[in-house]
């Protein structure tokens, strides 16, 4: 993380003096997508340098389901459960994948390359059903999609 | 300054006050879970709800906790509109709490359990099964929590970030699943004011592993007294059975004349509303194996005796000494000058000198000097001296913490000591004598502010009061 902190000021000087625990959040952010998760370190280091006390950190981590204390695979396949997607097969679309991939959601596959979770609302209920490849949206999602997409990225 | 009114009563609020400050001041109360006096207000529990009036003749209701107090406001605590939205909070609160107040130690003096008697009173409405959370979580070495007790109210952890400032706790994931933990890094268990938190606690989430299961509240009464513990001299409650609830095993007989429990007494000129955690150790303190008899060189004495012998041991000496404890009371520093006058030269002694690991003194409460009272013994024997002179012919040494190298070889020694120790059989005569629960006194504390404690316990046998004791050790001779 202590690489990363000529960015941190950067981002320290849009905030008033005083606040820096609002910068945290952006912190993490940042790391996360740096390592691909927040480790031990990462979170020594940024108390360290905010001068924020740990439970703090802890807290923001546990708060987000965004923020991962763990790796994952390559490809992070992140489909939606809500109503909408729901309701137009997203369930089918889940199993499919679970099928296709050989792990249940919150999994990686053994080769490391798919991570498969299931996530609350996209904002994208107009197209649902909805999967997220990394962070590209992929809409109106059928079974015959999904495993041109799976086919592709393998 | 508003003046607003709440329920009918015209009451005139401070500049700045909320609802709920104004409603308190004013001796009118308005229930509450997450508020407390002395920290931030979250708003959260909602339980402090009251109604306040519209022009058109309506009724809105909001949280009095933090809802500034405005002029011509006219405020209900308990109309109908009220009532059912305190009763639906108390629901939700309760949502998926385990209601085992009979296996609960809080229970008896549990602010959920009394609210749910006053707001609610009805079973739950709820058909969905209750979350579960960890059970026995141990917080720290000293205490226990239950995260299926707790209501969420984060008074605990605010307690860590703005008055222990130990940042120790949080409260960590979301909605029904949010749990209080502690920090990773150790923190909560190096806070020298944890137990404050579960004082704090408006449930049984949180507990003391010493008192987990000791005993139901209502059998314990609460004896004000002073926390011995440094020179602040903090107001505790010390807790211990009431005498209609005296265990009657033998084997359990002990536990009656012991300390159960300690709690903070709130006093603003002292302590505030909080102690350390070296008040809530004190049991531990007082409870040490106590000297039950006189001596003479070790050898055990009749009281008589060994009370004539010291008297004549004093009479005899030419330059005798006495090393004052500063553990003693005001009253018992007062019967020494009056039995004694100018009979010795003065030697102040520190009883007790902080231990390896002991916060030494901080920004809140704790203090340096590990005595209550070496201000009492200031104000009522005038400046001592700190070493024991050379040419001393007799030392009469008054309490624990005395480093007997310091007695002139040759010299005479009266021990007077409450708890047994080595020494003890070194002196030519030791008399044992009354701890602070056997008595009542004051000590005064370093800014001069006094304080009395009471007694808890009588006087076990073969034990005497330093206080009585004095009068007694002055007249000639050995005889009566």
């Amino acid at each position: 993380m202590k690489h990363l902190i000529p960015e941190f000021e950067r981002m320290k000087a849009r905030f008033p003096a005083g606040f820096d625990s609002s910068l945290v959040l952006p912190c993490l952010h940042r790391i996360q997508a740096d390592r691909g998760f927040v480790a031990d370190e990462d979170i020594v280091g940024l108390c360290e340098y905010l001068k924020v006390p740990r439970i703090q950190v802890e807290e923001v981590l546990s708060y987000y389901t965004m923020l991962r204390r763990e790796g994952i695979g390559k490809t992070h396949l992140q489909v939606c459960r809500n109503i909408a997607c729901s309701m137009r097969g997203a369930e089918d679309v889940i199993e499919h994948a679970c099928k296709r991939l050989g792990v249940k959601p919150g999994q990686t596959t053994a080769d490391g390359k798919f991570t498969l979770s299931t996530v609350e609302c996209l904002g994208s209920c107009g197209t649902a059903p909805v999967l997220m490849v990394n962070d590209a949206y992929h809409e109106n999602m059928t079974l015959e999609k999904l495993d041109a997409l799976i086919a592709g990225l393998s | 300054m508003p003046r607003l009114t709440i329920d009918g009563r015209e009451i005139e609020a401070k500049a700045g006050q909320t609802v709920m400050q104004a409603a308190r001041d004013h001796g009118i109360f308005i229930p509450y879970f997450c508020w407390h006096p002395n920290l931030s207000v979250p708003g959260n529990c909602r339980i402090c709800v009251v109604g306040v009036a519209e022009k058109d003749g309506g009724e809105w209701v909001e949280i009095a906790c933090n809802m500034p107090a405005a002029e011509g406001m006219v405020v209900f605590t308990a109309s109908e509109k009220v009532k059912a939205r305190r009763k639906a909070t108390m629901e939700f609160i309760t949502l998926n709490h385990p209601v085992d107040c009979g296996i609960c130690d809080k229970a008896g003096e549990c602010t959920l359990q009394d609210y749910h008697f006053e707001y609610n009173g009805a079973a739950s409405v709820s058909r969905d099964a209750k979350t579960h959370a960890t059970k026995h979580f141990d917080l720290s070495e000293r205490i226990v929590l239950d995260n299926e007790r707790c209501i969420q109210c984060t008074r605990c952890v605010r307690f860590t970030r703005e008055i222990s400032m130990s940042n120790g706790l949080g409260m960590l994931d979301r909605g029904d699943h949010s749990i209080v933990r502690p920090s990773p890094d150790g923190a909560f268990a190096k806070d020298a004011y944890s137990d404050n938190v579960i004082d704090l606690c408006p449930v049984g989430a949180l507990l003391a592993k010493d008192f987990l299961h000791k005993a139901r509240v209502w059998y314990l009464k609460a004896t004000p007294s002073v926390c011995p513990g440094c020179e602040r001299g903090c107001g505790v409650n010390l807790w211990h059975r009431k005498d209609e609830w005296k265990l009657r095993s033998p084997r359990q007989a002990a536990r009656n004349e012991g300390i159960d429990r300690v709690t903070p007494i709130e006093n603003p000129a002292v302590n505030g509303p909080w102690v350390c955690n070296k008040a809530r150790d004190l049991p531990r303190l007082f409870g040490r194996v106590r000297a039950t008899g006189p001596l003479f060189k070790g050898a055990p004495a009749p009281c008589e005796a060994a009370v004539l012998e010291a008297r004549a041991l004093i009479a005899e000496a030419k330059r005798p000494v006495a090393v004052v404890s500063s553990w003693a009371s005001n009253e018992e520093l007062a019967a020494f000058k009056a039995a004694f006058g100018s009979r010795f030269a003065l030697v102040a002694k520190r009883d007790h000198e902080p231990q390896p690991g002991e916060v030494v003194q901080d920004d809140l409460l704790i203090r340096a000097d590990k005595n209550p009272n070496a201000a009492g013994v200031r104000a009522v024997l005038g400046e001592c001296g700190t070493e024991v002179p050379k040419d001393a012919d007799l030392v009469l040494v008054w309490g624990e913490g005395f480093d007997f190298r310091a007695v002139p070889a040759g010299a005479k020694i009266v021990f007077l000591n409450a708890f047994l120790a080595p020494e003890n059989g070194h002196a030519d005569v030791f008399l044992p004598l009354s701890i602070q629960t056997e008595r009542s006194g004051h000590y005064t504390n370093f800014a001069g502010v006094t304080s009395r404690f009471e007694r808890c316990f009588a006087l076990p046998p073969g034990v005497l009061h330093a206080e009585e004791l004095f009068g007694s050790l002055v007249g000639n001779g050995r005889g009566a």
